[in-house]
């Protein structure tokens, strides 16, 4: 507690964990006596018989009551309080959560100094104001009560100091030979002041090594992009302004960095406020069933080898309908069969239709070839500039596998002498055949900045405890190039270092603070006045008007046309014997770096809708053929090597190929993540990072139970989430309205009158009018939702929902208060998927309220349908009555056995609730009340748009409104007044506060059916 | 046996003859009262007690560990927010419902071959209602709060929430039990002193003393007696019908699809009866084997018995199949899958089970024979009430597939649900032991006035012929 008084000066937070830490220190002492002068801690007069028989009766009888008491816990009240802070009152800081080569820019909320909530800063590019599951989870990951708060050297636990000594030792034994057998292997990251400091390490260590490598990255394109233009350029993409998108095993609406603004353009393009609307179109070509597949208006089944031959088929039918597109010159097309070639040529229509409004975008998976005809196309389509554009990204350190790949020979060779890992977990998810672990142990002096003491840290010499963003200093441009901070919220709650602090050690030699060194990097960012810019971008978030400008970029034609010949082009036949494995990131956790998250691991997959582990998926047809069924063990082997998992089928995935989700099977990641899944890195080899072929799968006659939280996966023909094809909406613009609140013996009447009928019925009762005040509802657009999981982790941390286990979620007790429900509809091996969001509806006559025997579930004036925990005695009479299902139940005592740090993440405003008591969504009551507050402090009616749901706040496609429905001004009223806007259940006459709007696909008619 | 007047007439008195050999007052007060009596408790009495007090014992060990863990304990989840707990409370409520019609509406119907068995139904009422009332009360999360559910004064100004049929439930079998205790311990009272009386040693001298208030069978007495009993029986007799006919509330009042249903009252009350005189039948079979009482409880008794669980299982085969033609005649696409669902879905093998032993078992009972075969009524008696309970339990389990396929889940007990339901057996079977150990198990009074002595003009057959 050292840089107490400097801290607060800096950040305006300050935090200790105890008293007893914060009294032992003669700082503390000095402050408390300028606090209280000398002698105010001392008995003023002396001390009378009586006064002295008083005091000790009085402490005897207190000591002796001291054994029924709750153990004492010390509280010291602020005496000098930091600036703004209002006890009760949340303050919120904008900062930046570093996410590879990405940034996120994200406002956090801090109550008395406790980070608890995080939400997407509206300015910052890559967020827009909302947030991702990854972004929402990052604040678990902060408090995760596994982090390393040690610095280790060899299992013996020591400190930074010693760090600091022992490594000026090294400085100088490594000066002299320029850095020769020094290494770094860093994390690909777009921070200004690690490029600088890279670049002084560099500088000083010209023979030193250093590499930047994820096990996830968008290498190939990146490669790509330096064949097609020359250099690297970062690549924006404007899904908002594209009319038709062609994605080519590209999961830019979940996987892919920058799917929060990816999903935020996709659904403004395809928002219809009206059935004259113009909506955007999507195709996809993918092997596994992705997000953004499930989301595509037609979707094409293909291994993800052959999806490069479709690309390059589609380039030679766009230039036979007359695009010019010179590098195909001498390029043998592949010939296409079944749907593929019946894709190509109304495909390759909309497209030229719609040019300079379309846009091809390419997976990390696909190779560099398909990469750059897809920069070639979209420059001849006229996209270029338009729907995508290329900027500089002067301070980014990619991934770069093959220099991952020497590094480790240099290792195994006896060549690197020391190496440096910051970040990352080589040990776990390097390449298996370069055999990191063997090399890693050959290496006499190895240092890991890790944030728990994982594989990697198990094997190294030093373990470092690494800071979370949420408690370091350090900076991070968006890929369009706007600048942003990162600011502690927070001491660093075990101790640990950040990336730049540990780095600055290793380029200089200079035990510097992170806000120095910060500082210095910005001082030459901030043009103008540098404390008045620095305190804007620490308000703001980002440094304003640092938008990168594009650059006027060209394909080199004849670059492209090498590669175009150079590559293999696949229509690759594989069978039941010989599969493709496709590896992929987990929807949910990931690529592992936030395995040991309760909330993501417990947050249901989007497609296959499971928890807890990941899977071999395969096509109904694969697995038929192979004669296994969802959750038969099997065994994969790909090259020798071999991994025992279990089966989940998953309609729509293309036949002859296992998705194997990476990031599981972890052996040191903490009580949440050790343990769970099956490691599937270890089949992965540098040759076959994404797509490896001949893999063979055979049923090893076991089973292994899965937790899923959605067992049937079709709505049975039943009116819940209703779709139209656009020409089915222009043509009748009410179907929402008939569909939803007719039952079907209604509609199949011949009489008009009979519908009217039922709409009309009276009810015998008075029902309440909820015409006075505020009434609150939400409507949910399911043309725009994407199923990308944003809202149920923002409203897991915003309401203090727990994490249950897998054996609860198995057993049917999830706890989270909106779910997203998945359905597949039509043909079993290429169905249609949607997805809806499902909170509680607060319906107006809310069957739960009325079967409740203790009126523990009662209606507010605001039409909101209350839980009162207090009253609750959990006969589940509720639950059993919601025709939704959204209620949730605490069948055990969850929240009982919290670790100290978890409990610091709770939202104070919302009760943490106990065991046999039912809860649900509250629409967030808690926001509606201080947005009341704040309006009558102010004096002024509550304006719309000033009490946001979490949900709708995290929502990256704006799919959630909510708001007052008596402000006829209000968003949510507008949006409901859509012909889209269908009650679900209605004909029940609970009359849902929540209503859904159709889901309207964009279908282009030339397509095959 | 027949006898006739001076005319040759036929008295109508002998058809009501159920009482086998003609025993004498002194004979049914020996036959009965030596049971209580025994010196030495049998060694079987003593193999069943323990059996039924340790299974007792374990409900008990159940109860108190999910008490300490909480109702995760069971296989519920969301949407099957209840399971066997709720199946076994309306289990045990319908049990109990034969007592109660065999005491209070056979008696107002002047039915008497009831007398036989009337002591024993009522007893097997009180026990099963106590089973019954067990459930509710541990299903619920916050047992500590489960007084809420009661109309109590309290600080907090908060009523329970009269809307809820569980209210109402709580009402109707809090209603139930203190009725039909009140209605067996009048009905006990003359035969607590017949007990009093004989009785040798001193502590039962004074137990039996006190029970039986001073009950010295004088005219006023036996008038008094005769209208309180009656009065009773009047109370008692709406509660055989509400009491089942409110429990139905509990799943009929929700929008659940295979619950919410208008057939629920009448359907509930005819299963009740129709599981309630199943018991009967299997408990009395048992008693009268054991305690030689075939002449008491003579076959004439139990095939009444077998009629009305012939009629009431055809009312209740009669619903099964209302059910299925409402719900296609509804029009109403979650009903009309609900019961598809139940008969093909994955708790078809319940349902079936249920339709095999309660519809197609009572049916055997069209045939004399078969209904006045004691084996034959024993094993249906079994399967009725087997088949009774996967009523109950096909019933809840429409909880697992309702509206939105999305949260539809399958339901599997754990040891503990199973636990509890064998508990609950045993804690019955406990209580009912020590009743046969320790009370008349038939009511002497009132068997000795329907034999043939009791008639006025009756001069006797020995003396007679």
């Amino acid at each position: 507690m050292s840089s107490l008084k400097d801290d607060r000066s800096l950040t305006g937070r300050q935090y200790w964990r105890s008293l007893d830490q914060l009294t032992g220190t003669p700082e503390f002492e000095e402050w408390l006596h300028r606090e209280f002068p000398q002698g105010a801690s001392e008995w003023a007069n002396a001390w009378s018989r009586r006064s002295f028989l008083t005091l000790m009766g009085a402490s005897l009888a207190l000591a002796g009551l001291s054994g029924c008491r709750r153990p004492e816990e010390k509280i010291v009240p602020y005496v000098q309080p930091p600036e703004d802070l209002v006890p009760g009152i949340p303050v919120t800081y904008a900062t930046t959560m570093p996410w590879g080569t990405s940034a996120y820019g994200i406002l956090v909320e801090s109550h008395e100094g406790r980070p608890t909530k995080i939400e997407g800063n509206p300015l910052h590019p890559s967020t827009r104001g909302a947030a991702n599951a990854a972004i929402q989870a990052s604040i678990l990951d902060f408090y995760d009560p596994d982090r390393s708060a040690a610095f280790v050297r060899e299992g013996v636990n020591t400190d930074w100091g010693a760090f600091v000594t022992f490594w000026r030792e090294q400085f100088l034994a490594f000066q002299a030979g320029g850095g020769r057998g020094l290494a770094v292997l860093a994390e690909p990251s777009s921070s200004p002041t690690i490029a600088r400091l890279r670049r002084a390490f560099q500088q000083r260590f010209p023979n030193a090594r250093w590499i930047a490598w994820a096990p996830v990255a968008d290498e190939r394109r990146q490669e790509a992009l330096r064949i097609a233009f020359g250099r690297d350029l970062q690549p924006v993409f404007h899904y908002d302004r594209a009319k038709v998108i062609l994605s080519l095993d590209s999961d830019f609406l979940l996987t892919e960095d920058e799917m929060v603004a990816a999903t935020h353009g996709f659904a403004a393009g395809r928002r219809t406020t009206s059935e004259k609307d113009r909506m955007n179109r999507l195709y996809a070509v993918e092997g596994l069933l992705s997000v953004t597949g499930a989301n595509a208006d037609h979707r094409l089944r293909l291994r993800a080898r052959e999806v490069g031959s479709f690309a390059l088929a589609l380039a030679a039918e766009l230039a036979r309908q007359g695009l010019p597109l010179e590098m195909l010159g001498g390029a043998k097309i592949p010939q296409l069969s079944g749907a593929a070639a019946q894709w190509l040529a109304p495909l390759a229509g909309d497209l030229l239709r719609a040019r300079g409004e379309s846009l091809v975008v390419v997976g990390r998976r696909q190779p560099s070839a398909v990469h750059a005809l897809a920069a070639a196309l979209n420059e001849a389509l006229g996209n270029t500039g338009r729907t995508i554009t290329y900027v500089d990204n002067p301070d980014v350190a990619r991934s770069d596998s093959p220099g991952l790949a020497e590094l480790v020979k240099g290792m195994a060779s006896g060549e690197i002498q020391a190496l440096v890992m910051l970040g990352g977990n080589p040990a776990y998810n390097a390449p298996a055949d370069l055999e990191f672990r063997a090399a890693l142990a050959k290496v006499p002096t190895t240092v890991h900045l890790s944030t728990h003491r994982d594989e990697t840290s198990q094997a190294a010499l030093w373990h470092l405890p690494r800071a979370h963003y949420l408690e370091a200093w350090g900076d991070a441009r968006a890929v369009d190039g706007t600048l942003s901070l990162v600011q502690p919220l927070i001491e660093p709650l075990y101790g640990g270092k950040s990336d730049s602090e540990v780095l600055a050690l290793l380029a200089g030699g200079d035990d510097a603070r992170g806000y120095d060194l910060v500082r210095e990097t910005w001082r030459g960012l901030i043009a103008g006045d540098f404390e008045n810019g620095w305190r804007q971008t620490l308000h703001d978030g980002i440094l304003p008007g640092q938008t990168a400008a594009a650059v006027a970029a060209t394909v080199r034609p004849g670059e492209i046309a090498a590669a175009i010949k150079a590559h293999q082009w696949e229509v690759a036949s594989a069978d039941a014997r010989g599969l493709e494995g496709i590896f992929h990131p987990c929807y949910t956790t990931g690529d592992g770096r936030q395995a040991n998250n309760g909330w993501l691991q417990e947050l249901p997959d989007p497609i296959t809708k499971l928890a807890w582990d990941n899977v071999a998926t395969l096509s109904p047809k694969t697995a038929e053929e192979l004669g296994v069924k969802n959750e038969d063990l099997v065994r994969v082997a790909v090259n020798g090597r071999e991994l025992t998992l279990p089966v989940w089928i998953v309609p729509g995935q293309a036949d002859y190929c296992v998705g194997l989700a990476l990031g599981y099977g972890r052996e040191a990641a903490g009580r949440v993540a050790s343990g769970v899944g099956f490691d599937t890195y270890r089949l992965r080899t540098a040759a076959a990072m994404h797509a490896a072929p001949g893999v063979s799968l055979t049923p090893t006659g076991r089973s292994y139970e899965l937790a899923t939280t959605q067992d049937h996966g079709s709505m049975e023909g039943r009116p819940i989430v209703l779709e139209a094809t656009l020409d089915e909406y222009r043509r009748d613009p009410d179907f929402a309205a008939r569909a939803a609140v007719v039952p079907a013996f209604m509609a199949e009447s011949p009489k008009a009158q009979e519908r009217e009928l039922v709409r009309e019925y009276p009810s015998s009762w008075q029902e309440p009018s909820y015409k006075d005040g505020h009434q609150w509802g939400m409507a949910i657009d399911l043309s725009a939702c994407t199923g990308c999981n944003a809202c149920t982790v923002a409203c897991q941390a915003e309401n203090n929902i727990p994490v249950v286990g897998k054996d609860q979620v198995r057993r049917g007790r999830e706890m989270h208060w909106i779910r997203v429900d998945r359905y597949f509809e039509g043909d079993l091996e290429d169905p249609r998927v949607v997805h809806q969001p499902m909170p509680c509806q607060h319906c107006e006559n809310a069957p739960c309220e009325q079967v409740c025997p203790v009126a523990a579930t009662v209606h507010s004036a605001e039409g909101l349908n209350q839980m009162v925990y207090n009253r609750c005695i959990g006969t589940r009479y509720c639950s059993n009555n919601c025709p939704y299902k959204v209620r949730r139940f605490n069948f055990y005592h969850y929240t009982a056995n919290y670790p100290e740090t978890i409990r610091m993440q709770q939202n104070p405003e919302v009760t943490v609730r106990s065991r046999g008591v039912m809860e649900k969504c509250t629409y967030c009551i808690q926001r509606i009340s201080r947005g009341k507050r704040q309006a009558r402090l102010e004096n002024r009616t509550l304006r719309d748009g000033e009490v946001v749901s979490a949900c709708q706040q995290a929502c990256p496609a704006e799919a959630i409104v909510f708001g007052d429905i008596n402000n006829p001004e209000s968003n949510v009223v507008r949006v409901k007044k859509s012909n889209r806007d269908y009650a679900l259940l209605g004909e029940y006459n609970t009359q849902p506060r929540t209503t859904y709007l159709a889901r309207i696909r964009n279908l282009n008619p030339e397509m095959p059916a | 046996m027949s006898t006739k007047d001076a005319k040759g007439n036929a008295l109508v008195i002998d058809e009501d003859r159920f009482i086998v050999g003609n025993p004498t007052y002194e004979e049914i007060t020996e036959a009965v009262s030596r049971i209580p009596e025994q010196r030495a408790t049998p060694k079987a009495w003593w193999v069943l007690f323990l059996v039924s007090a340790a299974l007792a014992g374990m409900f008990f060990a159940h109860v108190g560990y999910l008490f300490w863990k909480g109702t995760g304990i069971w296989g519920l989840n969301i949407p099957v927010g209840w399971g066997f707990a709720i199946v076994n409370f309306v289990f045990w409520v319908g049990i109990g419902h034969a007592g109660t019609l065999i005491s209070a509406i056979l008696f107002l119907l002047r039915q008497r071959w009831r007398t036989s068995i009337n002591r024993f139904a009522e007893a097997m009422t009180i026990f099963a209602v106590i089973c019954a009332l067990m459930f509710p009360t541990i299903h619920v999360g916050r047992v500590w709060f489960i007084y809420w559910t009661m109309p109590i004064p309290n600080q907090m100004g908060m009523w329970p929430n009269f809307r809820s049929g569980l209210v109402w439930d709580a009402f109707a079998v809090g209603t139930y039990f203190l009725c039909s205790l009140m209605f067996w311990y009048v009905g006990l009272v003359p035969d607590l002193a017949t007990l009093r009386d004989r009785a040798k040693g001193k502590i039962r001298k004074i137990l039996y003393g006190v029970f039986s208030l001073g009950w010295r069978g004088g005219n006023r007495q036996w008038r008094h007696y005769e209208l309180a009993y009656l009065v009773l029986a009047g109370v008692s007799t709406p509660l055989v019908l509400s009491v089942h006919s409110i429990v139905s509330t509990d799943f009929a009042t929700s929008l659940v699809p295979g619950w919410h249903t208008t057939i629920f009252p009448p359907y509930f009350v005819a299963g009740a009866i129709f599981s309630g005189f199943a018991m009967v039948m299997t408990l009395s079979l048992i008693a009268r084997r054991v305690y030689g009482l075939e002449h008491i409880i003579s076959l004439k008794v139990l095939e009444r018995m077998n009629i009305i669980m012939l009629v009431t299982g055809s009312m209740v085969g009669y619903a099964y199949g209302m059910e299925f033609f409402i719900a296609w005649y509804s029009g109403n696409i979650y009903e009309k899958f609900t019961f598809v669902n139940r008969a093909f879905g994955p708790y078809a093998w319940a349902y079936w089970i249920m339709v095999t032993c309660n519809v197609i078992t009572p049916q055997l009972f069209w045939f004399k024979r078969l209904r006045t075969a004691i084996p034959v009524m024993f094993v249906a008696s079994i399967l009725i009430n087997i088949g009774m309970w996967f009523e109950r339990f096909v019933i809840v389990m429409s909880l697992s597939r309702d509206f939105l396929p999305s949260s539809w889940d399958y339901y599997s007990p754990t040891w503990h649900d199973v636990g509890l339901l064998i508990g609950s057996f045993g804690l019955f079977f406990t209580l009912f032991l020590l009743f046969l150990r320790f009370l008349p198990m038939v009511a002497m009074a009132e068997v000795k006035a329907v034999l043939p002595q009791a008639d006025p003009h009756y001069h006797g057959e020995r003396s007679h012929g």
